[in-house]
């Protein structure tokens, strides 16, 4: 080996051992200095995407369009209606706890948001949305989208990477892991997902259930609440099958949330869980301490 | 000079068209690794000190676009936890990459690419598996699935695919700047780095 080669090797080696050892703050001011380049290019590509899926889709005529445009505003009044009286219920119900001297329920209060890039990494199951810091979103907030008439899990934020830009760590990632319970029992265990995001759409293992737990097929699956970055109630799946070992149970779970569709989705800001910790902290009930259901939405 | 900027171009290019490069779940959610695929086809055809200096600016621009950072685990109650591959493993990686690598290099010098294109193709898999056995190692439990192997495969394939085109592109536009890049351009007895003809 030549001289030179090995000057250039020396100097390679040393300035990899200083990048290494990059404080994460400075890794984060890299990260969004990159972030924010690339940007124009992300949204680029999300637009592209949604071209390119549109194209299998039927158009609608002016006509269809103005009967749906009808029918969704007509929708919008009806739900409009439904959160004034659930805001007369809420105050009625905090009154009724006031009462009883229980902790008051705070409403759930999200930020809507849009998916701009997709599994941008090769072993973790990430996407990436286009609120940040000062739309309010931290590390750890829950992520998630309407499911029927559940609010369905999607994952949780794992880096706010700029203004307007974070990263969520999608359920179906093995480092994703929630506590869950099974529907109708005591039941808690720990949700996870797959390693090295080799499926879009794994099923996730739902592990440490006593081996008296009784899953069956089709029972669903919430979040307990109980590790206290996830509010409770949240559905995460159904189960599909459950097999008991010698000191537990572990079941595999169908996940509510089709990860393939995710256009939109609904970041969980953290007063709720600042409320819902001190719900804990009071009276360790998880009763006192599930949510309400009322949404506020900031667009 | 201006074949070592040709190049940094490319690279940067490279990153750019990887954000509109999709993500195919026939293929075991595989896609075309470009910028690991273009630094190789670099590092076949430059000397060892140029590809180890473009193997810390693609490595460094791979990980402040695609690092993992930290984050919090709800199964250990919020305790932080690192990252599993730090900031900068992708410029160790190009650098060892690279350098296996170069071990075909006379061949691309002779004109000869089957080998390079293998090469590139079994390189892009191999960066990828051991970033696969880094995660392993930390997450404990090595689990080694078959779609593991088929996703390497079909990284590996998309890689050598597009890696002739790559190396024409190359080969073009080092003779757009006068750059001897074959054995039969270089007039000189001995070549940069100073290997013998």
């Amino acid at each position: 080996m030549s001289r030179l080669n090995i000057i250039f090797l020396i100097v390679f080696v040393g300035l990899l051992v200083w990048i290494t050892l990059f404080e994460p703050g400075a890794v984060g001011t890299i990260q969004r200095g990159a972030l924010k380049t690339m940007k124009p290019f992300m949204k680029a590509s999300s637009q592209i995407d949604a071209t390119v899926e549109a194209l299998g889709t039927e158009t609608l005529s002016p006509a269809q369009l103005r009967s749906r445009l009808a029918e969704l505003e007509q929708e919008r009044n009806r739900l409009k209606l439904e959160v004034i009286q659930l805001d007369e219920l809420l105050d009625e119900n905090n009154q009724l706890r006031r009462a009883l001297q229980y902790i008051e329920k705070s409403p759930m209060e999200l930020v809507a948001s849009r998916v701009i890039n997709r599994k941008p990494s090769n072993w973790y199951n990430t996407m990436v949305i286009d609120k940040g810091i000062l739309d309010g979103v931290s590390v750890d907030s829950p992520v998630i989208v309407p499911v029927g008439e559940n609010a369905g899990l999607v994952g949780k934020v794992s880096e706010v990477l700029g203004d307007h830009s974070a990263v969520v760590l999608l359920l179906t990632d093995e480092m994703c892991q929630v506590s869950a319970k099974l529907k109708g029992t005591q039941e808690q265990g720990i949700v996870s997902g797959q390693r090295g995001a080799l499926r879009t759409l794994p099923n996730l293992k739902l592990r440490y259930l006593s081996k008296e737990a009784g899953a069956y097929a089709g029972q669903p699956v919430f979040s307990s609440g109980a590790g206290e970055l996830f509010p409770p109630n949240l559905l995460i799946g159904e189960v599909i099958s459950a097999e008991v070992g010698v000191i537990d149970t572990e079941a595999v779970v169908k996940p509510g949330v089709d990860f393939e569709e995710l256009v939109d989705v609904f970041v969980v800001l953290p007063a709720l869980i600042d409320s819902t910790e001190e719900d804990y902290e009071s009276d360790g009930s998880s009763e006192v301490a599930e949510p309400a259901v009322q949404l506020e939405v900031e667009q | 000079m201006r074949f070592f900027l040709i190049l940094l171009f490319l690279i940067v290019l490279a990153l750019i068209l990887q954000e509109f490069v999709p993500v195919f779940d026939w293929a075991y959610s595989s896609r075309l690794l470009l910028v690991h695929t273009v630094f190789l086809t670099i590092a076949v055809a430059v000397p060892f000190p140029a590809m180890l200096s473009l193997a810390l600016v693609s490595g460094f621009l791979w990980d402040a676009r695609y690092h993992v950072p930290l984050y919090t685990n709800e199964a250990t109650l919020g305790a932080l936890t690192q990252s599993e591959m730090p900031f900068g493993f992708t410029i160790f990686l190009f650098g060892l990459l690279g350098a296996i690598i170069q071990g075909v290099r006379p061949l691309f010098r002779r004109g000869r690419w089957e080998l390079p294109v293998l090469m590139i193709g079994i390189c892009t898999a191999l960066g990828m598996l051991l970033e696969y056995l880094v995660i392993s190692f930390h997450r404990g439990g090595l689990e080694i699935p078959a779609e593991l192997w088929w996703k390497l495969l079909m990284t590996a394939l998309f890689s050598a695919l597009i890696s002739p085109f790559l190396l024409l592109l190359l080969s073009r536009a080092a003779d757009w700047v006068r750059y001897g890049i074959r054995s039969d351009d270089i007039k000189r007895r001995y070549t940069y780095d100073g290997d013998a003809i």
